[in-house]
């Protein structure tokens, strides 16, 4: 009689079903699902011999930047493999007093912008190290998300990745400020390449005067023109043996924060706006030779971080 | 309760001039419109039940964020149901399309008019009411046949087809159990069906064990009986394990496929009311309807301290077996047995009929299905009819021969 015991089998089975899951209604829940902003896991930690735990947590997650004692000497935008930090500043003024850092530190640039992508940082810490302030840092904060729409100005090359909240931005200046920043920098920029003119067209016209007196010299030496014009030119020589090619920024801008501010800006801005308007002749130029690797920083479209890039621009 | 109504309604003096037959018309508007709140309500609540009973079967929390306990979360999907594109496919047959749902909603809401709360508290009593709810329901099939048709789509067709040929096959052992029941009573009307099980006896009315009148224990036919409708009725709202018109696995939807947004949520509306209206049958025909299962104040006291005891074994069996302590049946028993000891007031209102013990036992047998559902896997549509036909209902046969043998046995009737 299968027709029985299929019944009866069937029937003992399902009240064995029915008990299993009767079991788990009335069971208190104890591994379920984590309610996750409600509740979070614990972020191990584990000393590495490092510092403190709380201080140095082997969970390397955002960054952050204590932005009041930022310097903006940028040494963690150079050391940054991924090129995530973006620094811009621009140079105080001789009676402006920004303020000092918890070590007592003058700040002289003031940093209009400094923002850190963090969906390209690859968390590797060695960014951190280089701060001469101990102002960046990483925090365990693994959870990006954010409820604030922040808007950042970020470049077209930028906008296509759409994680603009990953963008962060430390520097509080307002865009208003930073654009006056920007226009004061112009400014400045403009007066000195006035004056870079006058003194350019009063040397170009002094060599020029040189040159035809030489010429005559020379004519009436009847010696070769070319060497005598060049003995005549320059006083330089490394400009025609450095090459034109891309160096590394970094390399060049090592000296930037620790070179006194007033009066080698006044040379060094000089000099790209003078490569701007006559970029193809740089030998022509009477120009030193720290000059000349200026103007080559300048040439390199990707140097947007260096403090003279932004204001050639200007210029 | 139309009548109570009209009356209430001209005896205010600001209405007393409309008429009598106005004022009916008025009343039996809002009866309609109060069994309408009711079925959206239900099915508001018994959705939220339904998600944290299946997600307490397993292991999860169900929903969470809505509200305290997710209690909300309901409320929020309706809102956004209503909101929803009403989209209606471009080469369905757009007349039965969107006729099909409100057929099966008013088929399944209509069932209620009969369906008796309390002893006053029902909106039609008519001596056919277990034959008109049985009727009314099946027209729910016309409807999912409209839609599946209506929608132009293999997978809809296949479910209202498949729909059909269950609600058919399964009408047939759910309506000979019912006969089983109104040869006991005699009559159609819920309500003598339920004055029929008023007060206690003896289990299958031999065996010494004081339980209530209800037709479950009232013979070993009708014990079965109860399973079977049960197993029947959950076969006829298309309810795992009986759902292959909607089986999700196979076809998308079943008949639901092509629907969307407001359409849908009255689909999602008619399924509750038919699961509740199931679990109200149940308990009307065979659990003592409105009925107490008390006879008297004493007789609550002395059930409830039975229920204790039985608390207290299952707290000592669990303990065995398991080593976790389950306080919650104890402790609400003991609290129930305490104050029904101390307070003769409330044993008197425990003891006395009510909506309330309707709605208590409606909601353990929807429990039950929500059970089932969580549980049992689907049957194919060849087992399926095998069910149906060759165990229901021989089964439902056997029980209304063997109720009439029982009635003879015991003398209810005689020849």
């Amino acid at each position: 009689m299968s027709y029985f015991s299929n019944i009866s089998n069937a029937i003992t089975t399902l009240v064995d079903g029915m008990k299993v899951t009767m079991g788990y209604f009335v069971r208190p829940r104890e591994h379920v699902t984590l309610q996750y902003p409600d509740e979070v896991w614990p972020i191990p930690t584990r000393n590495i011999g490092v510092g403190e735990i709380e201080s140095y947590n082997t969970i390397r997650s955002k960054l952050v930047v204590d932005f009041e004692d930022c310097i903006g000497c940028k040494a963690c935008e150079r050391a940054c493999p991924v090129d995530c930090i973006d620094i811009e500043t621009f140079k105080a003024g001789p009676d402006e007093d920004i303020g000092t850092t918890k070590n007592d530190t003058k700040i002289k640039l003031r940093v209009t912008s400094f923002t850190i992508d963090m969906s390209e940082c690859m968390f590797c810490d060695l960014c951190t190290h280089p701060c001469p302030e101990d102002c960046i840092h990483m925090t365990p904060d693994y959870q990006f998300i954010s409820n604030d729409n922040v808007k950042l100005e970020v470049t077209p090359e930028e906008r296509w990745r759409d994680r603009d909240h990953l963008i962060y931005q430390f520097s509080k200046v307002t865009p208003i400020e930073r654009a006056q920043r920007k226009a004061e920098a112009e400014k400045v920029a403009a007066a000195k390449a006035a004056a870079m003119e006058a003194k350019k067209a009063a040397a170009a016209k002094a060599a020029a005067a040189k040159a035809e007196q030489e010429a005559q010299e020379a004519a009436r030496a009847q010696d070769t023109t070319a060497a005598q014009s060049e003995n005549g030119a320059d006083p330089a020589p490394r400009i025609t043996e450095t090459p034109v090619m891309p160096s590394d920024p970094a390399l060049i801008n090592i000296s930037t924060p620790e070179s006194t501010p007033e009066p080698e800006a006044v040379e060094r801005i000089e000099v790209p706006l003078e490569n701007i308007t006559s970029p193809v002749i740089p030998e022509e130029q009477p120009a030193s030779s720290e000059v000349n690797e200026e103007a080559e920083t300048s040439i390199e479209p990707e140097d947007s971080s260096t403090e003279e890039r932004g204001e050639t621009e200007n210029g | 309760m139309i009548q109570l109504l009209a009356n209430w309604i001209l005896s205010f003096d600001v209405l007393s001039g409309i008429g009598f037959s106005v004022a009916w018309g008025l009343s039996l508007f809002i009866v309609a419109a109060l069994i309408f709140a009711f079925v959206a309500v239900n099915a508001i609540v018994l959705v939220y039940i339904e998600r944290k009973v299946s997600a307490f079967m397993q292991v999860r929390l169900g929903p969470m964020r809505v509200g305290k306990f997710g209690t909300l979360q309901t409320v929020a999907d309706a809102l956004k149901l209503l909101q929803k594109e009403d989209i209606i496919p471009l080469l369905a047959d757009k007349v039965l399309f969107v006729v099909g749902p409100w057929v099966i909603l008013i088929a399944s809401v209509a069932t209620f008019a009969a369906i008796p709360f309390s002893d006053t508290l029902l909106a039609a009593d008519m001596n056919v009411g277990l034959f008109y709810i049985v009727s009314i329901s099946s027209i729910v099939v016309l409807g999912i046949v409209m839609a599946g048709w209506a929608s132009n789509n293999k997978w809809s067709l296949y479910g209202a087809m498949r729909s059909a040929a269950q609600m058919i096959s399964y009408e047939i052992p759910v309506g000979i159990t019912l006969i089983a029941v109104v040869a006991v009573v005699g009559s159609l009307n819920l309500q003598a069906i339920i004055q029929e099980q008023a007060g206690t006896g003896n289990l299958f009315h031999w065996i010494p064990i004081p339980l209530p009148n209800w037709f479950i224990f009232h013979s070993p036919f009708l014990f079965i009986a109860a399973f079977v409708y049960l197993i029947g009725a959950t076969a006829e709202i298309n309810r795992t394990p009986f759902d292959i018109p909607e089986s999700e696995s196979e076809l998308v939807a079943g008949f639901m496929t092509e629907f969307s947004g407001l359409r849908w949520a009255l689909f999602f509306l008619s399924e509750y009311a038919n699961a509740t209206l199931v679990a109200l049958l149940v308990s009307i025909v065979f659990l003592g309807g409105w009925q107490s299962p008390f006879a008297d104040y004493e007789g609550a006291q002395i059930g409830f301290s039975v229920i204790t005891l039985v608390a207290i074994m299952w707290t000592l069996f669990v303990r065995a077996k398991t080593g976790r302590l389950s306080v919650y049946p104890l402790g609400l028993s003991l609290i129930l047995t305490m104050a029904v000891w101390l307070f003769p007031g409330f044993a008197i209102w425990m003891a006395s009929p009510g909506i309330f013990w309707m709605l208590i036992k409606a909601g353990s047998i929807i429990f039950m299905l929500m059970w089932f559902r969580w549980t049992f896997p689907r049957l194919r549509v060849d087992q399926l009819m095998y069910v149906s036909w060759k165990v229901i209902l021989p089964l439902s046969l056997i029980n209304l021969m063997g109720v009439a043998v029982w009635m003879w046995l015991t003398g209810e009737i005689q020849f």
